[in-house]
């Protein structure tokens, strides 16, 4: 079933021989073992799933994957995490839910399993994982609760990282003879200007969608826009200058976009930038493998990469998932071990080459990797610009998301006034944060 | 056991089942939800570790301008559904009353609509309003005209649409079967009288249809208080709030929003909405069984 | 009525016929005529019949229970036989269970004389009012924490070793749990509809078996059970389609192992990319047995839905 290409397939053998000569014995107490995985319905852990086989091939152990869309997945652990006995060994889990589970006391503390000798592969090399990916998805405790810093341990990998991305159509841009956008104003400029060159054409497809597809078209251009939903001791200023600036970013290219534009969710602003309707793609780097994909895509080879354009900042956003082992699980062990497999140096790059989102710079300057997607220098170097701190990631920020996103969404279609909206939202969160404790130090 | 004893417990032996499976599975969950309404309470408790809010759930939905806006929606959707479905398909009904060859194939195509699932009827509306790969406007390009945002500008006209293709049918088979119902003498003798067809259908036809349709519109308003899935599939809530009907607002409050509580609370209100409804409806009902009784007493009477 | 019969129709008439029959069956026709294209000629319009017909998109909604490997996939992602399954042994067995139970309660209800027909009916369109969503919020929660065995207990541990699994044994996951909510919201409709078929069966047919020696069950299955029929599988329709189309209960009820279809359809919908395609096939698996229902027993449905409304 699984289809490899001859490099895939080298390297699968030659880590399957590694493994096979060099560390025969961590394996073994596993064989046989079957491990329940919860991974979301997403590009990177679809190409998960096709190294999974290695991993079993390697190891013995069996690997049964359960693949929800992400809210639905997260939805599917509240339940699943709160049991005393969990169904499932490993959970891949969403950015956000960091702060839940960890909170709620539902994920392992990793520093058992790497201080373990029979478990801990000395070759992990775990410096080369990407620092701001580690902190953002994996680390919590620190600065904020949910940051880098002293008092924060590691609960999490990151595994599916994302950042954001300016995909541009490379044809249309040369056509007439466009500058790819470094800055918002320039952005916000051509977004407007291709409806009038290319009839029929949006500029920039981004999600708009009711929730938190609004929500998270607005964080993008928050943070570059210089704009923080907190301030340092958790005011809401999301209804400040930089945040009018973003909603008002956000319509922008909402009108400017192409047909139906305020209706998309993430899948239909790919689709239409995909089919051709538009001529600007802002959002995660994840997209890259469908775009060359000629069965889903009619723009493969016409689409040039540049960072995400810069505002008072440059603020890529930090998404994508982390992968943990649940405090309720069957087979903790083994699950750390897959977790360290999937992670690894060689997993990396096979996940990579498998059209995935590798989380370590080393594959990032593979020159396999680097010559199969040549957009993995540009991408390397988003990444390093990424802002960790984009958008809050505590407990209660679902609801004020929620409430954003719809907000937003009534900005984009009913023409509620910006100011008015994010005055609303900060008040709003004001309350939720209120109840939920974060004043209690004033 | 005798023969005796055994009958005289037969009908409790045969009630059993049915009382204590709808006492578990329906009674005692609503008794819960009114319960667990008074409670601060998220879905990785059980409702024991939640705690005593008292009414702080319904404070907080009254005092909520998104569950305002989502009743809203909610009136307008059901309201204006059941009305257009009334119209449409006791005028179809109308309009259809005659001896056709093939009349039990159209009904037939008819109800397929209603009989496949919420889910897929979702889907394939959504698939016809997508804005570039959607029947509607693709076919108001090719004559030229300007495409229409549906799902985004008119999402709950788009929802209405759909809602009204699918049950349409329910108040078309059912009006029909009143229609054919009817006494035939009544409608003899007007024609005797020289009536019109106008004049049959307003002052014959619909006059004694009535407590059929009134019943046939009050139990569609009730489903469309029901209505979810279809919407869900189309448009998930949005928008904004502006398909978000009370529904979908119960089950995003209690699987996003994780306040399992205050979920509750919209159910209970829900609940009260509808069994006020409901109460009108059977309230009806009887009042009609008393007045055809009254007039059968006069008849009696004058004979 | 009878003046227009005779006479021919008018043309126009027809064509009023003819348009309401493609707007109804339209939408449905096209969800059949896209599931056999690929993805790329729903993208780019080739609209109509002019298209190369494949079965590409069956194949993979029914990767896990084809024979064969599949060459256009990786993986089997979508499992949509396993939940076929499901959506099968749930609506099966719920629609089974509940007229069973229905039948037994309605004939007790009729000929017992416990409650006047007024009081059943009443109680039956309180319980038709209550929506799905109303009963999610304790459904999920009593299904979840209350209604489980521990797994030290005896029968609990029994289940664990047979069935395998982890933690106390719940309601939440299992296909009996869905199919107990699903016999509880279409009883009362069932016991309803049952009822004025029963009322119908003459008492001397009983009394007469009764005679002969035939016990009150007996005399139930035996006597009562064949001449309602009709009432059967007009109750029967209506619980199956119910069963088989409900989503959000059983999407907050089951787990990986006990998704039905429509959990499948929504959450495919929702995500990265749509393919309409595969969508649209697992539209039409889903669609084809209430489809047929249709065209086989219009009559049992007609007769169910304006006895649900017209003798109300």
């Amino acid at each position: 079933m699984v289809k490899f290409n001859k490099g895939l397939l080298a390297i699968a053998t030659a880590s399957l021989m590694l493994v096979g000569n060099a560390v025969a014995g961590p394996y073994d107490d596993y064989a046989g073992t079957t491990l329940v995985v919860n991974f979301p319905a997403h590009p990177h852990y679809d190409a998960v799933r096709k190294i999974l086989p290695e991993f079993t091939k390697a190891t013995g152990i069996e690997v049964e994957v359960d693949q929800l869309p992400y809210l639905k997945m997260r939805e599917r652990q509240t339940l699943e995490l709160s049991q005393d006995e969990g169904d499932y060994d490993l959970v891949a889990y969403v950015v956000f839910s960091k702060a839940d589970y960890v909170y709620a006391d539902q994920l392992e503390n990793l520093a058992r399993y790497f201080m373990n000798p029979k478990l801990s592969d000395p070759s992990y090399d775990a410096n080369d994982l990407i620092d701001g990916y580690v902190y953002n998805i994996g680390f919590a405790g620190g600065d904020k609760g949910y940051l880098q810093g002293k008092t924060g341990s590691l609960f999490g990998i990151p595994y599916g990282s994302e950042t954001s991305i300016l995909g541009y159509r490379k044809d249309i841009f040369e056509k007439h003879n466009l500058k790819v956008p470094e800055n918002y104003d320039e952005l916000l400029d051509v977004a407007c200007k291709v409806q009038e060159l290319e009839p029929g054409m949006g500029g920039l497809s981004s999600r708009a969608a009711s929730g938190h597809h609004a929500a998270h078209a607005f964080l993008l251009h928050l943070a570059p826009l210089g704009g923080r939903i907190f301030d340092d001791s958790w005011n809401p200023i999301v209804n400040n200058e930089a945040g009018v600036k973003a909603a008002n970013a956000l319509k922008t290219i909402i009108d400017c976009g192409p047909e139906g534009a305020a209706s998309f969710g993430f899948g239909e602003a790919l689709g239409s930038f995909l089919a051709g309707d538009t001529a600007m793609f802002l959002d995660t780097t994840v997209v890259a493998g469908q775009i060359d994909d000629p069965k889903k895509s009619k723009v493969v080879g016409k689409v040039g990469w540049a960072l995400h354009p810069e505002g008072t900042r440059r603020g890529s956003q930090t998404g994508g998932f982390g992968i943990g082992i649940p405090k309720n699980a069957e087979n903790k062990e083994a699950a750390f071990l897959l977790m360290q497999w999937l992670t690894s140096k060689t997993g990396d790059k096979l996940v990579a080459l498998a059209g995935g989102n590798p989380s370590r710079f080393s594959t990032h300057e593979d020159a396999e990797v680097n010559a199969k997607f040549p957009h993995m220098k540009t991408f390397g170097e988003a990444l390093q610009h990424a802002d960790p701190d984009w958008r809050p990631i505590i407990p209660v920020w679902g609801k004020i998301n929620a409430d954003l996103g719809t907000t937003l969404s009534k900005v984009l279609t009913e023409g509620l006034d910006v100011q008015e909206a994010l005055d609303g939202v900060a008040e709003r969160t004001k309350a939720v944060m209120e109840e939920a404790g974060y004043y209690t130090w004033k | 056991m005798s023969t005796a004893s055994l009958n005289r417990l037969t009908p409790y032996l045969f009630l059993a089942p049915a009382a204590v499976i709808m006492a578990l599975a329906l009674l005692y969950p609503l008794g819960y939800m009114v319960y667990g309404s008074f409670r601060d309470w998220d879905p990785s408790q059980s409702l024991g570790e939640s705690t005593f809010v008292g009414l702080s759930n319904y404070v907080s939905i009254w005092g909520d301008p998104n569950f305002h806006e989502s009743m809203a929606v909610t009136l307008k959707f059901a309201f204006t559904v059941v009305g257009i479905e009334m119209l449409i398909g006791v005028g179809l009904a109308l309009l259809l009353d005659r001896k056709l060859r093939g009349m039990s194939i159209l009904r037939t195509l008819f109800i397929l609509p209603m009989m496949i699932a919420p889910v897929v009827v979702g889907l394939i509306w959504r698939y016809m309003y997508h804005p570039t790969l959607g029947v509607f406007n693709r076919s108001l390009k090719s004559v030229g005209m300007e495409s229409v945002d549906w799902l985004s500008q008119h999402a709950l006209l788009s929802v209405i649409i759909a809602d009204i293709w699918q049950w349409t049918p329910f108040i078309f088979i059912l009006s029909l079967a009143a229609l054919q119902s009817l006494p035939q003498s009544a409608l003899e003798a007007s024609r005797i009288d020289g009536a019109t067809g106008w004049q049959q259908i307003v002052y014959i036809k619909l006059p004694l249809m009535m407590p059929v349709l009134i019943v046939t519109g009050l139990l569609r308003l009730i489903d469309a208080f029901k209505v979810l899935e279809v919407i869900l599939v189309m448009t998930e809530g949005g928008p904004g709030l502006s398909t978000e009907i009370l529904a979908l607002r119960i089950s995003r409050t209690a699987t996003e929003f994780r306040e399992l509580g205050v979920a509750a609370a919209m159910s209970n209100f829900l609940l009260l909405l509808l069994l006020f409804f409901t109460i009108m409806m059977l309230s009806y009902n009887r009042w009609q069984e008393y007045r055809a009784l009254k007039a059968r007493r006069l008849i009696e009477e004058e004979l | 009525m009878a003046a227009s019969t005779e006479k021919s129709q008018h043309p126009a008439f027809y064509a009023v016929v003819v348009m309401l029959v493609i707007m109804a069956v339209g939408p449905i026709a096209l969800m059949f005529i896209n599931s056999f294209k690929f993805d790329v000629d729903i993208i780019s319009g080739t609209s109509g019949l002019l298209f190369m017909p494949t079965i590409q998109n069956y194949e993979t909604a029914l990767c896990d229970i084809l024979p064969y490997e599949i060459d256009h996939l990786d993986f089997c992602a979508l499992k949509f036989g396993g939940a076929f399954m499901n959506s099968l042994i749930i609506a099966l067995v719920s629609t089974v269970l509940t007229l069973v139970i229905g039948c037994m309660a309605a004939y007790a209800l009729v000929r017992f004389k416990f409650m006047g027909r007024d009081t059943v009916s009443g109680t039956t369109l309180m319980v038709r009012m209550v929506p799905p969503a109303v009963l999610l919020v304790p459904v999920f929660g009593l299904w979840n924490n209350e209604f489980c065995i521990s797994k030290s207990s005896f029968l609990g541990g029994l289940i664990r070793d047979t069935f395998g699994g982890r933690g106390d044994v719940c309601l939440a996951g299992t296909h009996s749990g869905i199919i107990l909510i699903y016999i509880a919201m279409n009883l009362p409709f069932v016991i309803w509809i049952l009822q004025s078929f029963i009322v119908q069966v003459p008492r001397q047919l009983e009394e007469a078996a009764r005679m002969d020696g035939a016990g009150p069950f007996q005399v139930f299955f035996k006597v009562v059970l064949p001449l309602i029929k009709p009432g059967l599988a007009a109750a029967a329709i209506f619980t199956f389609r119910i069963a088989w189309n409900e989503y959000l209960l059983a999407s907050a009820l089951s787990d990986r192992d006990t998704k039905t279809v429509p959990i499948l359809i929504v959450n495919n919908m929702s995500e990265f990319n749509v393919e309409w395609g595969v969508i649209m096939a697992t539209g039409v698996l889903l669609a084809i047995p209430p489809i047929i229902f249709t065209l086989f027993a219009s009559r049992q449905i007609i007769t169910g839905m304006t006895a649900g409304a017209v003798k109300g």
